[in-house]
């Protein structure tokens, strides 16, 4: 049983799930974006939407949206914050165990979870190079 | 701390720490010696066996003690190993996956459904498996009929076609059980889900019907499960049986749980938009202590976690874990909606549950899930 202080978690994916940084509250209009991606499905679990706001080749904001899992929640936000200010190359580098050790390592069973942010981030960059923003 | 996951664990019962605290002292010799310490440790197994057995019909050589109900579980599958299981995905995996296994085309059949369902509380038509399963013709001979005790005497003088295990572990003290009236040959119960420890359970065999041991090499419990007696457990469930059995419990759960379990769900329905029960809260459909609900767009998981935060305890049937972010095998196969699935949560009360509880979840959870909604990638439909 968990009573906040003694989480499964570490104490900064607790923060980045309690405290979710760059998400996108309601409508995505608010929001003034180049780039989209969009990957899972809800029908097989979680799904996550990354918005990337890009400027010079570099992604100057970016906000997402998820119907995912406390992992996923805590991971796409770390992410969130190591992506902004990254040019598109160096975003798309990133990579899950960047995430997981910026996060001090989510638990192993929740390791795939911290991929959907990633990979939704990946999507946007392919979509914005493509020239169709929108998916 | 709100606690509503009674139906995972109940906390130990102030009386059973007592007991158990009490037989770590007094009951510690091995019960199945024959020095007078063994022999009063073997006084209280049996005295347990008999509160067992009068709380649910049966007689006291009916009743033996396991590790809990996944081996009570395990056991009476594999005594029809290779024979025809009949059972749900509904089940306990316990149960489910064992028989995936260990099923084949063998007569007599097994069928094996639960009274109660764990996640969604829904209260099943035993007595319809039940005359199912009469209407199955014995077969001519069968190796489970062969079994012969130690003076060459026939053990299984029930002979039939079928014979049906029910899984008790969720119903026990919930609502009255009866294995006679239910028309049982096997039945499954667990001490932790009535405020008993963790690791002790109990298997009714109906004398005369199949058993082959799951656990061989020692001569306890009739030689129908080796191993050393859990003494202090069993008197810890003892104590939790007598609790049960004085304060007639499924008359609390009928009354005072059943209030408090239906305020929430109503409350639910009519300040959460998005939300809809996975439990039939009408008398005899399901526990009066389970409430499940789902929340369209909010991710169960997720939902449960927030609450934990607040110190509000529940469950959810969206476990994602190993690489497996497939939903409760249990709430897909009622609904057949993943997504219905993924969003749902558990709610189960007990006899300490109180109206403040219910009133806290409700401080919290209408503002965690519309949070998770304005954040999902799947949209709210307008109400």
């Amino acid at each position: 049983m968990n009573e906040g202080e003694d989480w499964v978690y570490s104490e900064i994916v607790k923060e980045h799930f309690l405290h979710p940084r760059n998400y996108l509250m309601g409508d995505e209009k608010k929001f003034d974006y180049d780039a989209v991606g969009t990957v899972g499905n809800p029908i097989c679990g979680d799904q996550m939407r990354m918005y990337i706001k890009v400027h010079d080749g570099r992604i100057v904001d970016l906000r997402w949206k998820t119907y995912g899992c406390a992992s996923a929640i805590a991971s796409t936000s770390a992410l969130s914050e190591l992506a902004k200010g990254k040019t598109l190359d160096e975003a798309v580098e990133i990579s899950a165990k960047d995430i997981d050790d910026y996060l001090g390592n989510l638990p192993k069973h929740k390791f795939h979870c911290s991929i959907l942010g990633h990979d939704a981030l990946r999507k946007a960059v392919e979509n914005y190079r493509k020239g169709s923003p929108l998916e | 701390m709100i606690y509503l996951d009674y139906a995972a664990t109940a906390p130990m019962l102030p009386e059973v720490l007592e007991a158990m605290h009490e037989a770590e002292k007094k009951f510690f010799a091995n019960a199945s010696a024959l020095h007078t310490p063994g022999h009063l440790a073997l006084n209280e197994i049996e005295e347990t066996r008999e509160s067992l057995a009068r709380l649910v019909g049966a007689e006291p050589s009916e009743i033996l003690f396991t590790s809990g109900s996944s081996e009570s579980n395990n056991t009476i599958v594999r005594t029809f190993e290779g024979h025809e299981i009949f059972t749900s995905p509904l089940e306990h995996h316990s149960i489910f996956e064992a028989a995936k296994q260990f099923s084949g085309k063998k007569l007599p059949r097994l069928y094996s459904f639960m009274l109660a369902n764990n996640e969604t509380g829904d209260i099943l038509d035993v007595a319809s498996v039940v005359r199912e399963a009469s209407q199955v013709p014995t077969p001519k001979e069968s190796e489970l009929f062969e079994a012969k005790d130690d003076f060459g005497r026939e053990l299984v003088t029930e002979r039939k076609g079928a014979y049906v295990h029910s899984d008790l572990t969720q119903a026990l003290g919930k609502i009255p059980v009866d294995v006679h009236e239910l028309g049982l040959d096997y039945a499954t119960f667990s001490a932790h889900k009535i405020g008993g420890p963790v690791g002790v359970g109990a298997l009714y065999v109906r004398k005369g019907v199949p058993f082959r041991p799951l656990i061989i090499g020692g001569n306890q419990e009739g030689k129908r499960r080796g191993g050393t007696y859990n003494t202090v457990g069993i008197i810890g469930f003892k104590a939790a049986l007598k609790k049960i059995a004085e304060q007639k419990s499924w008359e609390l759960y009928d009354t005072k749980v059943r209030e408090l379990r239906d305020r929430l769900a109503r409350r639910i329905l009519e300040e959460i938009p998005g939300s809809s029960l996975n439990t039939d809260l009408t008398p005899g459909a399901s526990l009066p202590n389970i409430l499940n609900a789902s929340f369209r767009a909010a991710e169960g998981e997720s939902i449960q976690l927030y609450l934990d935060a607040e110190g509000v305890i529940v469950s959810t049937g969206s476990a994602c874990a190993a690489g497996d972010t497939r939903p409760s095998h249990v709430l897909m196969a009622k609904t057949g909606d993943a997504e219905v699935a993924h969003s749902s949560i558990r709610f189960s009360f007990g006899l300490s549950s109180e109206l403040s509880d219910v009133d806290g979840v409700m401080e919290v959870l209408p503002g965690i899930v519309s949070r998770l909604q304005k954040i999902s990638t799947i949209e709210m439909e307008e109400k």
